[in-house]
């Protein structure tokens, strides 16, 4: 773990430095897949393979390529000479060391916890993490699990609704893919 | 030892995935070639002279492979590419114009370290397992290697700083996207049938005989399945009748329109090792991968894994053949027919034989 480990939370947090540093919205975007990539790092020198495979399909994969696309067709110049001003920086200073206050005792409680070693045990005892994590989301958490597809669903049928919503016409439109504009 | 046989196994497992991306590109020549009732590459090689005594012997032999091609397509491309002036566009970054081919072979080489070349077998008292990562993922990780390779093209497209490039990445960035989710979903209902995700035992699944009468391959057990990874497979190349995004009538060459020499090269690179990675997936998931039907090869022994592995090279040398004979025998889709076929077609019949599958698990 070690050696790999810090290796890559550097990495992380370099990425993650870079997303917010960088002028243009594009290397934001290619820094925050190399984040989101060296978290799957991190999680499979944890033996957590599946959920290294799952971040990468679903985050790197598909949320960020979507990202990507978006920037791709907007097309936006890198952002040089605007003035960020003296209280943005501040109170991004202030809820960001909030939020970190607030969160540190919580998580090192936990680490103090449960050690790294105990949770790899339990990972093999039950035959690979695939098994482990079915059996915890289809056992336990079941309704949650449920409910959350149900949000998805939600989301689906805005999506579908918001773009068939009427537009008003803009002069004659000829149907079809051929159609003069 | 054990650092010395993992090393071993992924020099293996590269040379056999640079090895058949260089088949590929062979068979792609003279394939077209043949197809189009042209010669192909025959010359470079086929007359060499030599007065040197030692170098006698083998002149035969070049010319030969002079003769069918071999020496054209796989050695002069390459030092031609080699050779050539790495052209950057003005205004695109130089770090990322030379990441994007990088990235577009990298995680295709990345994706055969899960897959199995051969059964496992005994020597000398070792158990070797001939695969490179015996993750219990293996499936999903083929998937995620999938879902990187998009960033090259991306990349590639934007870096090229022109419309052409810019519109064959998108076209890829959307098409790759699109037909990931019906490749997603026969690889679930795949799942359903073996029960695990791990393709060594999903080969291992296939080795039995169903009902007594016909083998268990994935082709018997998930025939909808098949022709639905088939033509996701064909469309995620980029590649036969659906290579939209380097449509050359329309965008010049799509998203490696600014791309000259060795990184041009690259992509191609990057492109037939990706037809040997759909060959693989189809002969281990669907073909029963080194299993030989009705002929039980015993297990263990390392004459058995030989012949098993020959076996499937075998099935992986047709498909990638079948895929160059598809790629030159169709003609080219037009974009919103490709988009159709994908979420029309393809999503509805795979979400479909999944819930087919999941019925027939529970009731067996």
């Amino acid at each position: 773990m070690s050696f790999m480990g810090f290796l890559l939370s550097a990495m992380a947090l370099a990425a993650g430095v870079g997303v917010v540093w960088s002028r243009n919205p594009l290397y934001s975007a290619f820094c925050l897949i190399v984040n989101l990539l060296s978290m799957a790092g991190l999680y499979s020198v944890l033996d957590a393979h599946f959920l290294a495979v799952a971040q990468v399909v679903v985050y790197a994969g598909a949320i960020m390529v979507l990202v990507l696309f978006v920037l791709m067709l907007l097309n936006l110049k890198a952002e040089s000479g605007r003035k960020l001003g003296v209280v943005r920086p501040l109170a991004a200073f202030a809820i960001g060391s909030w939020i970190v206050a607030t969160a540190y005792p919580s998580v090192v409680d936990n680490f103090k916890k449960v050690s790294i070693h105990e949770l790899q045990e339990n990972l093999w005892r039950s035959e690979g993490t695939v098994r482990a994590i079915g059996e915890e989301l289809y056992g336990r958490y079941i309704v949650q699990f449920e409910l959350s597809s149900l949000v998805l669903l939600i989301g689906i049928v805005g999506a579908v609704m918001l773009s068939k919503r009427k537009q008003p016409a803009i002069g004659p439109r000829p149907g079809g893919l051929g159609g003069k504009a | 030892m054990e650092l010395l046989i993992l090393i071993v196994k992924v020099v293996v497992v590269m040379n056999v995935a640079l090895m058949l991306a260089s088949t590929c590109t062979w068979l792609e020549r003279k394939g077209s070639a043949l197809i189009q009732d042209r010669v192909g590459a025959n010359r470079a090689g086929a007359f060499v002279e030599s007065k040197r005594w030692y170098l006698k012997p083998a002149l035969p032999l070049v010319r030969a492979m002079g003769w069918l091609g071999l020496i054209n397509t796989l050695l002069c491309d390459s030092l031609k590419g080699l050779w050539k002036e790495d052209f950057v566009p003005s205004g695109a970054s130089k770090f990322l114009h030379a990441l994007a081919p990088i990235i577009a072979v990298l995680p295709i080489m990345l994706a055969f370290a899960v897959l199995p070349l051969a059964p496992d077998f005994t020597v000398g008292g070792i158990t070797i397992h001939p695969r490179v990562a015996p993750i219990d993922g293996g499936l999903l990780f083929v998937l995620a290697m999938g879902s990187v390779a998009v960033y090259g093209v991306v990349i590639a497209g934007w870096t090229g700083n022109n419309k052409f490039s810019i519109l064959g990445a998108l076209r890829a960035a959307a098409q790759m996207i699109s037909y990931e989710l019906p490749m997603g979903l026969v690889f679930v209902a795949l799942i359903i049938v073996y029960g695990t995700l791990d393709v060594y035992e999903i080969v291992e699944g296939q080795q039995s005989l169903l009902w007594g009468v016909v083998p268990k391959w994935g082709i018997v057990m998930q025939p909808v399945g098949f022709v639905v990874l088939l033509l996701a497979g064909m469309a995620e190349t980029k590649r036969g009748p659906f290579d939209l995004p380097e449509a050359e009538s329309e965008l010049v060459a799509g998203y490696f329109t600014e791309y000259s020499g060795m990184k041009f090269l690259l992509f191609w690179l990057g492109e037939f090792a990706e037809i040997a990675l759909f060959a693989f997936l189809l002969a281990l998931l669907f073909f029963g991968g080194w299993d030989i039907p009705w002929v039980a090869l015993p297990k263990g022994a390392w004459w058995a894994a030989l012949v098993g592995h020959l076996v499937l090279m075998a099935k992986v040398l047709f498909f990638c053949l079948l895929q160059i004979v598809i790629r030159w025998t169709l003609p080219r889709f037009r974009y919103d027919q490709l988009m159709n076929l994908g979420w029309k077609m393809l999503l509805p019949v795979s979400i479909l034989n999944l819930i087919v599958t999941a019925v027939c698990k529970v009731a067996a």
